[in-house]
């Protein structure tokens, strides 16, 4: 198992950062185009969603930590918040997909991003422990073709 | 790739050029350049998007903001779109409220 971490401020400049690590990690992984675009997809929406809702709706601002874990089969992106505790799995999300029907003049705004999330990739998780949110986002690949090898890395963005 | 958008108006169509990253944190330059071109009530807007190279549910909030701005009877073209990006736009519907191109001919597109 390969890891990396990557601490970001919670602000919505980190979402390059973060995108970037995903897309690299991705490579390494040897996901193809549409699993990297997925996972990325997701991560992206989840992140935003915890840095505008978790932390700057509350006044709040902290860390946000991104480990990526490579497997034999599959990359594992876990993001680590100290914001206060929330559930992506509790949102409704057949009711934001009942809007897809709708023309986009009738729509409302909001939602999409924890859909796209759930949708995107093989598995995701939530867990609240140790005072943190843990966002676990878990995609298989579908061709084998990455080495696994048991270094570590840790990059600390403030 | 940092995000960039300009647009220009030609009569009644409106032409906007993305590309690079649309999130959460670019999506206010796209929804400044809708807000400008809107001005001119234009009937048809253009968005050439094949230096796009991702589209978050931010970017599918502005194609949402588009119309209602500029309300149904605009015609709201995606020109050139990569594959990813039209995923994103059918798994919402949104396919079905837009008009997806590979490229803009603006008669012989408005003529249907």
């Amino acid at each position: 198992m390969n890891m990396r971490t990557l601490i970001v401020p919670s602000d919505l400049s980190s979402l390059d950062l973060v995108a970037d690590l995903v897309l690299e990690e991705a490579r390494e992984a040897g996901l193809d185009q549409r699993e990297t675009y997925q996972l990325r997809l997701a991560v992206d929406e989840i992140l935003t969603n915890i840095i505008n809702y978790g932390y700057l709706a509350n006044g709040l601002s902290g860390q946000i930590h991104v480990h990526a874990e490579r497997y034999d089969e599959s990359l594992v992106i876990t993001l680590e918040d100290t914001s206060p505790p929330y559930d992506p799995c509790q949102r409704d999300t057949a009711r934001v997909a009942e809007d897809f029907d709708k023309p986009l003049e009738e729509r409302q705004i909001g939602g999409l991003g924890i859909y796209f999330a759930l949708q995107a990739v093989s598995e995701f998780r939530y867990e609240y422990r140790d005072g943190r949110n843990r966002n676990i986002f878990i995609m298989r690949r579908s061709r084998l073709t990455s080495s696994t090898t048991s270094d570590q890395q840790d990059v600390v963005h403030s | 790739m940092a995000f960039t958008v300009t647009s220009s108006v030609d009569g009644t169509v409106a032409k906007l050029t993305l590309a690079g990253r649309l999130d959460a944190n670019t999506a206010r330059e796209f929804q400044v350049e809708i807000e400008k071109v809107a001005e001119q009530r234009p009937c048809t807007v253009a968005l050439f998007v094949h230096e796009l190279e991702y589209m978050a549910s931010a970017g599918i909030r502005m194609l949402v903001f588009t119309k209602q701005k500029l309300g149904s009877e605009t015609d709201v073209y995606v020109v050139g779109a990569q594959h990813q990006i039209i995923h994103t736009l059918e798994m919402t519907g949104v396919d079905k409220s837009v008009i997806l191109v590979d490229e803009f001919e603006p008669a012989a597109s408005i003529q249907g």
